[in-house]
């Protein structure tokens, strides 16, 4: 919806929900269902988070495109919601209960959105070619791009850092959206309660030298392999990025980053074993005359379907050897060697694959808490946003009145992250319905 | 039949037009029987063309819209938004999509292009001349909210609903609140007891003016649907002897939270029955928290070496439980550190199969290993045999952490680390026709888009009676619950999808092909004119079509998909 | 039917709305030629579809029908895929009684980005059909 920004200015709304990935999404569509008025913030360019850019989900294999577009679609024309895309909340006090300002940049796209009919025009007039963030630097993109194309809003975007302000974009536009006078919007807003759905980061393995990812060209991350996998990939099939290969002895290297006080993180990130399960699944129906491997500590395979999809791996003839990789090494023609203690034997044994994955763990934003005014919203030892009353109400937290939903508040999965956002959605409403204490 | 048709052919920005020649395909079009104005417009979803759509509607007396350019899921709401604003039912709103289906599908040949637009807006012209004006059916629904159980889940959910000012009945066969939560003492990631939490999360909902509490009670049986249900309730007399008593209850919608059974070892399996020191996790708990002396008894007997066996009842091949049931690890490892915290001279030794404390929980396995558990793997392929040897009780177990080494452990008491399976009284989901899923516990319709609805409209599951979960989860699935089952009647009156099954009962004969086919149960018998003929009931129906093939007199036809409809768009696209 | 010879079959899709619809939407996104003689009409669920007017579409001169299903995507419900196959098996049986060749119908099921897939399916069936419907 598009307001005059003076009328933006004074609304009022019911919450603000700062996220707009799948928590935060489901959260805001809860509250709007019920008849209150959401503000939904998101940093990025386009709402869906991690989750869009996703293949396929464990374990039943639907694909992530499928689940989050009527998601996300269903949120941008929900009356009730406002959407504020790369804009961040960079402070908000609570003055009350029910009474919370918060203080809102809006950075300019230089595109007018409701006028872009993501034409892509722009892209191919673009001169520049910058890494694609969005494929996770397995391609590039123009500096006037739609971000992916299942975005939304379905929109281009400068990306005026890399912008050499040619214009070549502004002169073949057929709608006459770009703008480049376009400039950051500040903004104060009220709202009665806050939802923090801020999400998580995954772990750099560049922490982690011995693995030589950044160092050896064929060793990706799982977020990489996800990319080359997802249906919108960058390349018609799977390839090593050292030399375009399709490769055919692909290793997993489970818990990287996690379990592992070395980096500085002892806690399980829960989802890595069931997604790598997912990727060699997929992999092995990409790729039939490939040989997957999974180097693992412990199969965690816990939740619904979960145990069962593990045994299917099996079945398919995926490989999983219990034993932590040490260490990486390359070889001339780029393939890896792995470096394990193999515990079905007792012995340490190396082994040859041509590309290796790393499966990331989870890690939280701490920003998260420099938006609240010093120490008052805590964080737990890890750095995630601290529950209050896990067992009693789990999406409450140090200050009354703002909630946490999805993996902002510890790992979790995409069922367990919507169950969160209901749970905080259902938190909020209730605090919105309380009598009003003076 | 329409008369005074439409139709706006997009130019989409050059999106359709740089490949499909607009001008040709208006000039095709507008001769067709019952099309008043053809005419191509730069962009049809424009605030300007929008504007003018709607004074063509008044000025030129159209009954019927089509708007041929992107696909439907950009722009069909705004079409119809448009339509409504011009004063015309939104559902005669027809749209074809000759962008992605035409112009960008065939970009690589004009000709084609083209042709394929002109046949795809003679199709939405066929369908428009029968587009009916459709009206959702609106009906009251009934307020009250009913949740059937009365532990964690069933309590969170009744105070959520309490909360948005709905009444709710809380029905729990027990004679007390809490469920298996309130059997717990100590718990794991929390200093609070279970009998703690789940007092006070029932003192927070005893005495409010909403909230109706019936224990002792069971649900005898259901009927209806959503926003309309009905259901009996036995409640078992406060004395001895009187007669129990029958309430009637209307109910709005439902959230089902009975959660679940704890697995009960057979007998034999691994000593159960046959020794008085083999017990299951719930009654090792219990014996820890119960227990005060810095030594641990049992029966008599000092227990210094505990052997924990996992995965009991859980992830069993050959047509056993197969599911993990993921709260077993973490609470068998807390309640370790917790004997070994209490009692003197306690040896914990688990024998597992990889253990699963997920997430934060892994820190209690961090933390047991510190103590100085002892840890043994086992794989499914040679689970563990428990002897008797010289008097005392020892567990043989092939060990793949130190290569397969064949291990003999003593041990003064054994502990089943038990799963969940699905309760045994399957009574309240058979009664609501609530599918399962291949664990046996109770299915949502979609894990991702829809994890606490059922197929059965305005009934929600929540806690564990979905599948095994820690309290937490439960907790969180809970609140998912009650606010998918509050929203679901909370306008007060239900609107429901005008695209319904209907039946034309004179040609019916009742064979039940049709009710047989519908996984809604959205079709009953009826007796017409002392004839028995189906009948569809609108407000369950959700327009999915399913028995509209299998009727042997092709007596049923979906709303907007009729075969008058389908086969006309058939004869203008050859 | 004419007798020359033709650059592409004649195609019906019977496409599901939530489902293959965005399938095929996207693989004209991603601009996958596809022969233009192949028309797509929308229906709910692929278990709704009518044997009858599939052998409508035959009669009045269509070479091939294609039914891109909803398979276990079904907003509908696990019972989808069944009643899919079964109303293919009814068909059949009509196509049989009246000497059609029964790989002029087709059914696969088609998620919502399966666009790759979808294309592959007609290129395919188009192939076919033009082979035997020529000869």
């Amino acid at each position: 919806m598009i307001f005059l920004m003076e009328e933006r200015i004074k609304i009022e709304y019911d919450a603000l929900v700062i996220g707009a990935g799948i928590a935060g999404g489901e959260a805001a569509l809860n509250l709007a269902n019920t008849g209150y008025k959401v503000l939904l913030v998101e940093k990025d360019h386009s709402l869906g988070g991690k989750m869009i850019l996703l293949s396929k989900v464990f374990p039943t294999l639907d694909c992530a495109a499928c689940i989050t577009t009527p998601k996300v679609s269903e949120i941008a024309r929900h009356k009730n919601i406002t959407i504020f895309t790369e804009s961040e909340v960079t402070h908000v006090s609570k003055r009350g209960q029910n009474n919370f300002t918060a203080e809102i940049t809006k950075k300019p796209r230089y595109v007018h959105v409701a006028d872009c009919t993501a034409c892509q025009l722009c892209e191919k007039a673009c001169p520049v070619n910058v890494t694609d963030e969005y494929q996770y630097g397995l391609i590039g993109r123009k500096a006037a791009f739609i971000p992916f194309s299942i975005a939304n809003p379905k929109a281009a975007v400068i990306d005026i850092e890399n912008c050499t302000l040619c214009g070549a974009c502004e002169r073949v536009c057929p709608t006459h959206c770009i703008d480049f006078t376009m400039e950051t919007e500040l903004y104060e807003l009220k709202m009665k309660t806050v939802i923090l759905a801020t999400g998580f980061r995954l772990f750099d393995p560049l922490e982690i030298p011995r693995y030589g990812y950044g160092q050896y060209k064929n060793v990706i991350t799982s977020m990489q392999m996800e990319r080359e996998i997802a249906p919108t990939r960058p390349y018609n099939t799977i390839l090593r990025p050292g030399d375009g290969k399709v490769p055919d002895k692909i290793a997993y290297v489970l818990c990287t980053g996690s379990r592992d006080n070395t980096v500085g993180n002892p806690i399980c990130s829960q989802i890595c074993c069931m997604y790598s399960i997912k990727q060699a699944q997929l992999l092995m129906g990409a790729l039939p005359m490939a040989d997957v491997t999974i180097y693992y500590i412990n199969i965690r395979s816990f939740g619904k379907g979960f145990e069962e999809f593990y045994q299917q791996a099996k079945g398919m003839g995926v490989n999983f050897i219990k034993g932590k990789i040490g260490k990486i090494t390359e070889k001339e023609n780029g393939n890896l060697i792995l470096r394990y203690e193999d515990i079905s034997s007792g012995v340490v044994s190396e082994a040859e694959h041509d590309m290796v994955v790393l499966s990331v763990g989870v890690q939280s934003n701490p920003a998260v808490s420099n938006i609240f005014d010093a120490g008052s919203l805590k964080l737990d030892f890890h750095r995630f946003v601290a529950q209050k009353d896990l067992m009693g109400s789990p999406s409450k937290t140090s200050i009354d009145g703002v909630f946490v939903a999805g993996t902002a508040s510890g790992p979790m999965d995409i069922p367990d992250s919507i169950l969160s956002a209901g749970s905080a959605s259902s938190e909020a409403i209730s605090y919105l319905s309380q009598p009003q204490q003076q | 039949m329409k008369e005074r048709i439409g139709v706006y052919v997009c130019h989409c920005g050059g999106n359709i037009s740089d490949y499909v020649d607009v001008e040709k395909v208006c000039r095709a079009v507008e001769n067709e029987d019952g099309v008043v104005l053809a005419r191509t417009t730069l962009f049809a979803c424009s605030d300007s063309n929008q504007n003018e759509m709607i004074n063509d509607i008044k000025e030129h007396n159209l009954d019927g819209v089509i708007v041929a350019s992107c696909s439907p899921k950009l722009h069909l709401a705004t079409f119809r938004n448009v339509t409504e604003r011009g004063e015309l039912n939104k559902y005669t709103y027809v749209h074809a999509n000759i962008r992605e289906q035409a112009s960008w599908a065939h970009s690589d040949d004009k000709t084609g292009a083209t042709e394929k637009a002109i046949h795809l807006v003679k199709a939405a012209i066929a369908k428009s001349r029968y587009a009916e004006p459709l009206y959702p059916y609106w009906f009251e629904a009934e307020k009250t909210i009913a949740v059937i159980g009365g532990g964690i889940a069933g309590m969170k959910a009744t105070a959520s609903l309490a909360d948005k000012n709905s009444n709710v009945v809380l029905i729990e066969k027990e004679s007390r609140l809490g469920g298996h939560t309130a059997e717990w003492g100590s718990l794991a990631m929390t200093d609070e007891k279970g009998y703690e939490l789940t007092e006070r999360i029932a003192g927070d909902i005893r005495n409010r003016e909403n909230i109706f509490i019936l224990t002792g009670a069971e649900v005898i049986s259901t009927k209806g649907s959503i926003g309309n249900f009905e259901i009996r309730i036995r409640k078992k007399p406060q004395k001895e002897g009187d007669p129990s008593e029958i309430m009637v209850m209307k109910i709005g919608s439902i959230v089902v939270a009975t959660g679940y059974d704890h697995y009960s070892p057979k007998d034999g399996e691994y000593g159960f029955g046959n020794s008085d020191w083999v017990i299951t996790l719930p009654e090792f708990k219990k014996l820890v928290d119960s227990s005060t002396g810095k030594i641990l008894e049992y029966r008599g007997m000092r227990i210094s070496n505990v052997v924990y066996i996992y995965c009991v009842g859980s992830r069993q091949a050959n047509g056993g439980n197969s599911y993990c049931s993921r709260y077993c690890c973490t609470s068998a490892i807390h309640t370790a550190i917790e004997a070994k915290k209490k009692f003197n001279g306690i040896v914990n030794i688990h024998l597992n199969r990889g253990i699963r404390t997920y997430g934060k929980q892994e820190l209690l396995y961090a933390e047991s290993l510190q103590m100085g558990d002892l840890y043994l793997q086992f794989n499914e392929e040679s689970l563990p045999k428990i002897f008797v040897k010289k008097q005392k009780m020892v567990i043989a177990v092939k060990d793949i952490l130190s290569a397969g080494k064949e291990l003999e452990v003593e041990a003064d008491l054994v502990v089943l680390v038990t799963g969940m399976v699905p309760r045994s009284d399957r009574s309240v989901g058979s009664m609501l026709k609530l599918p399962k899923g291949r664990d046996g516990f109770y299915n949502e319709v979609h894990m991702k888009l829809r994890p606490v609805e059922t197929v059965i409209d305005g009934v929600t599951i929540a806690g564990t009676c979905q599948g095994p979960k820690n309290i937490s989860e439960s907790v969180n699935s809970a609140l998912s619950a009650a606010t998918k089952s509050y929203s679901l009647i909370s306008k007060g009156t239900l609107e429901t999808e005008p695209i319904i099954a209907k039946i034309d009962q004179e040609n019916c004969s009742w064979c039940s092909k049709c009710l047989n086919a519908c996984p809604f149960d959205a079709i009953s018998k009826e007796a017409v004119h002392n004839r028995e003929v189906a009948i569809v009931n609108a407000s369950v129906c959700k327009g999915c079509g399913m028995c509209t093939p299998v009727c042997p007199v092709d007596a049923i036809d979906l709303t907007g998909y009729s075969s008058k409809e389908m086969m006309s768009m058939i004869d203008v696209l050859v | 039917m004419n007798g020359a010879l033709k650059k592409s079959a004649k195609i019906l899709v019977f496409s599901t709305e939530k489902i293959s619809d965005p399938a095929i939407d996207m693989a004209g996104l991603l601009k996958l030629h596809y022969p233009p003689t192949v028309y797509t009409l929308t229906v709910p669920c692929s278990g709704g579809i009518k044997p009858a007017w599939i052998m409508y579409a035959y009669e009045k001169g269509f070479d091939g029908v294609f039914i891109a299903a909803d398979g276990s995507d079904c907003i509908f419900g696990e019972s989808c895929t069944e009643k899919t196959g079964n109303i293919v098996s009814m068909t059949h049986e009509q196509m049989k009684e009246k000497e059609l060749d029964p790989a002029r119908l087709r059914m696969a099921a088609i998620c919502s980005v399966c666009s790759e897939a979808f294309v592959k399916q007609i290129r395919s069936f188009n192939d076919y059909l033009l082979k035997t419907r020529n000869a």
